[in-house]
């Protein structure tokens, strides 16, 4: 896709109205999706073609997306006055090789289908009588195009494959779980390691009860542990958390904590050379060793690395507005602990392995509770199921009480990817109940 | 109208060579959107203004759906989204039927400007101030449906929706009008926004167990999750045969719930759903019985129980689903002051933020961002952010009164398998006795 001297044009056009800031972005992608439930199966293509272009000077400025091919002729809306328009400059990105796994073609019919039959089929070899309740498979690809008025000039592509999948256990009434992943091809879905993942939430939910209210050392498998990351992003994206949450000289968390962020991961289901602005992406180190060196921010953001963007800018698509977020950011694994090193360390405590609804987190008053399901563990061994359990502390107690960290880090589809190995945390307490 | 130039005959004609067997369902969705938002201010792209158009085209035989679909309303991707779903003959090349629309209209909104300031002078005007950032679109929308033999007409739907942010919560609303002055949408969105700041340093109530009066607002979101949601084909389906919840008292007898989309606020009002099936005045509950459930055209084909009429789409490029439109609950005998009567304390739920129901376990939840106690017939202190908690069959049955008059009780995103949706309402408020509040 080359459509430069046409969006010079737009361009042009719009300088006439004397909009001396522009940009546009052009986006074409083509996506299959597949669903299935125990009555239905629905194959759906569908093609995208749409542009999107900000545009203003000192006083005013719009936004105007839309499907089909953009005109230098518009319409363009009238801009009406606001916050100034500002727009990145053109910076050299760093070399960057197109994964090959970007040009492979986008799954076909049948064998998505067959993959959604054969996640039912381990699932109830893994747990009988537990049936898969819908299973969606979507695959898509798209280029994206970008020009702005200060001679930037960027073009990326993408790759993306998500799998949704909700299941509901054996007996009356049953319990349910769901799961969401994504990865760069369908291919990467492994059905037997997903129906063991949804038939261990099943069966610990139907057979687990809420613990009395207990404390000890908790592991948390990277199902749990993305979501507390996941919880920090506020005070990881943006202007920074602040001295009340840093402790002296910077101590943010453990010093088993290292927390990235890396917009050109390789392997990464966003893995790109530039991000949603046309700016260089890059690894960048949010929390090194415990300590806190910097916030993910903008180019454009008070307090960002002059010089040193962080590429940060995330464009899910043309309808959405730039905006600063996370891409990959992770949790450093540590490559020499296994899990089951973490799991034998554990007197008395529990291993929870999964989330099973959204959590809370009050910044504010520095707490948390998130729902979870697992194992309470003794001696390094499970020793009964646990369901309904919430897991409770202080955010700042969790950064600061992760003892130890394995190897098996894990993204998951939240907030960008966020990914966590297993962590070993003590100070936390599990309780019936979130307050 | 954007539609009223597209050769809707030549497209039903393209369509019924897909069309192979008697009991296949085939169809094209054309749509055209358009947004157009003044953000808060400050912030960059102040006014933002989204247009889409295009299509599906959609096979379905023996429980099996293809779908294709693309943006752009333009004869050679129609005719090849047309051979991406056909069965038999995918190879041939079908005829390109001419479709020609209407081009969009200059975008022009003066309406959203001025909403901003009117709403800080509706605040003021409750002799309060402090800083909002409101954000407030336009939202319309255009289809049209065409099958091999049936060719509804076009339908529309133009409506508003406003957030507003200040530092003791956040307030989404839709509105079908973007009116001033008294009983207006600005009055509207001011009086919840200053009931929130008024509410914003009351402590939330310990837990509780007793009366609950809900006032129209709460009652459409709680009545869209227990009730709409509980009765959606698929939803029924995930705990076992749709048909078999017809007859099943659900609620307390007071109680009689519908579906209208032909009775919603003028600009959203339907005549036929997004598959261009008729709109039914379909009683959900009928003293307090299942007798309707919600259904679109392939929930509809699995047993004659099930009516379509309500198969709604949230974009083109996913496939149609049971969901409701416009909920309209029946109103009673029940004064304010006979809601309120009563020796016992109980809790005044004057708005709900959301709700959320476990499809399996009926468990619910319905979020208050505050309340007001009530003792003897009368209003007393606010109460800070609780929840209304239960198990949906028990909650429902517990309705004992039900108000005199119902309100157009405001609307709201309903977001279901990706597809976001808005949904409508008129209610009255309820009494229920004995449910359980927590913090």
């Amino acid at each position: 896709m080359s459509q430069a001297p046409h969006l010079d044009e737009i361009l042009r056009a719009l300088l006439k109205r004397h909009l001396t800031d522009a940009e546009i972005y052009v986006k074409r992608g083509r996506s299959r999706r597949l669903e299935r439930t125990p009555v239905t199966e629905t194959s759906s293509t569908s093609q995208e073609r749409a542009w999107a272009v900000r545009a203003g000077n000192r006083r005013a400025s719009f936004f105007a997306a839309a499907t089909g091919d953009p005109s230098p002729a518009g319409p363009w809306p009238e801009p009406v006055a606001g916050h100034a328009l500002e727009l990145p400059e053109p910076e050299p990105a760093p070399a960057w090789t197109l994964p090959s796994d970007f040009d492979t073609p986008l799954t076909g019919e049948r064998e998505g289908l067959k993959l959604l039959e054969s996640l039912g089929r381990e699932l109830e070899a893994e747990l009988p009588k537990a049936r898969l309740l819908r299973a969606v498979l979507e695959d898509g690809s798209s280029e994206a195009e970008l020009a702005n008025s200060r001679g930037l000039r960027a073009l990326t592509r993408s790759r993306l494959s998500t799998l949704y999948l909700e299941a509901a256990g054996p007996g009356s009434p049953a319990v349910t779980a769901s799961l969401y992943v994504a990865a760069r091809e369908p291919r990467r879905f492994h059905p037997t390691a997903l129906a063991r993942r949804l038939a261990d939430r099943l069966a610990v939910s139907a057979a687990g009860a809420p613990p009395a209210r207990d404390s000890g050392d908790v592991l948390l498998a990277p199902g749990v542990a993305v979501r507390m990351v996941a919880g920090l992003l506020p005070l990881l994206v943006g202007p920074g958390p602040g001295s009340r949450v840093i402790g002296a000289r910077g101590r943010f968390a453990s010093d088993r904590v290292t927390l990235i962020d890396n917009g050109r991961l390789a392997g990464g289901v966003f893995e790109a050379p530039v991000d949603g602005e046309g700016v260089p992406t890059r690894e960048v180190v949010l929390v090194e060793e415990g300590v806190f060196r910097q916030p993910l921010l903008a180019w454009w953001q008070e307090g960002a690395a002059h010089g040193e963007p962080s590429g940060c800018v995330r464009r899910s698509g043309w309808r959405d507005l730039p905006m600063p977020g996370p891409t990959h950011l992770y949790l450093k694994p540590e490559p020499k602990t296994p899990v089951a090193a973490l799991l034998g360390a554990i007197p008395q405590g529990y291993y929870l392995i999964d989330t099973t609804g959204p959590g809370r987190f009050d910044l504010a008053t520095d707490r948390f509770a998130l729902p979870v399901c697992g194992f309470a563990v003794e001696t390094g061994r499970a020793s009964a199921p646990v369901a309904r359990a919430w897991l409770c502390g202080g955010i700042g107690a969790f950064l600061k009480g992760i003892v130890g960290v394995g190897r098996d880090l894990t993204f998951h589809p939240l907030d960008g990817m966020i990914g966590s190995p297993t962590l070993l945390v003590t100070g936390l307490e599990l309780r019936a109940g979130p307050e | 109208m954007p539609f009223s130039k597209l050769d809707t005959a030549a497209v039903a004609r393209t369509l019924s060579q897909i069309a192979e067997q008697s009991t296949d369902v085939v169809d094209a969705f054309f749509e055209r959107r358009e947004e157009v938002e003044l953000a808060p201010e400050g912030e960059a792209g102040a006014l933002r203004v989204w247009r889409e158009e295009g299509f599906a085209v959609r096979l379905v035989r023996e429980g099996l759906t293809w779908m294709a679909s693309r943006d752009a309303i333009e004869a050679r991707p129609f005719a090849e989204a047309l051979r991406q779903v056909a069965r038999a003959i995918s190879a041939a090349s079908y005829p390109e039927p001419t479709l020609e629309v209407a081009p969009p209209e200059p975008v022009v909104a003066p309406e959203l400007l001025d909403f901003p300031a009117a709403l800080s002078r509706a605040v003021r005007a409750h002799h309060v101030g402090f800083p909002l950032r409101v954000a407030v679109r336009r939202h319309r929308r255009w289809i049209q449906v065409v099958g091999p033999r049936l060719v509804p007409g076009p339908e529309s739907e133009a409506f508003y929706s406003c957030a507003v942010e200040s530092s003791w919560g956040r307030y989404g609303a839709l509105l079908p009008r973007l009116s001033t002055g008294a009983g207006g949408a600005v009055e509207e969105v001011a009086l919840a926004v200053v009931a929130l700041f008024r509410a914003r340093q009351a402590p939330s109530p310990l837990p509780f167990r007793g009366p609950a009066v809900l006032a129209p607002a709460a009652v459409a979101v709680l009545l869209h999750e227990a009730v709409a949601h509980a009765l959606e084909a698929d939803t029924l389906f995930q705990g076992g045969n749709p048909e078999s919840a017809v007859g099943v008292a659900m609620a307390a007898p007071c109680l009689d719930v519908l579906d209208d989309p032909a009775a919603a606020p003028e600009a959203v009002r339907r005549t036929t759903d997004d598959e261009g099936a008729a709109v039914v005045r379909r009683w959900l509950l009928r003293g307090g019985v299942v007798e309707q459930p919600l259904a679109d055209a392939l929930w509809a084909r699995t047993s004659p129980v099930l009516l379509p009429g309500a198969g709604r789409r949230g974009t083109r490029h996913l496939p149609p689903g049971p969901r409701s439109t416009h909920l309209e609950i029946l109103p009673g005998g029940a004064s304010e002051s006979d809601l309120l009567a009563g020796t016992l304390e109980g809790l005044y739920l004057p708005e709900a933020s959301r709700g959320a129901l476990d499809p399996l376990s009926g468990e619910f939840a319905l979020y208050l961002p505050y309340a007001r106690r009530f003792r003897r017939g009368a209003l007393a202190e606010t109460v800070g952010p609780c929840v209304l908690r239960g198990r949906v069959a028990d909650l429902l049955t517990r309705v004992v009164a039900v108000g005199t008059e119902a309100k157009p009780a405001g609307a709201g995103w309903c977001a279901k398998g990706g597809q976001k949706l808005p949904v409508w309402a008129t209610a009255p408020a309820l009494r229920l006795e004995d449910v359980e509040v927590t913090p």
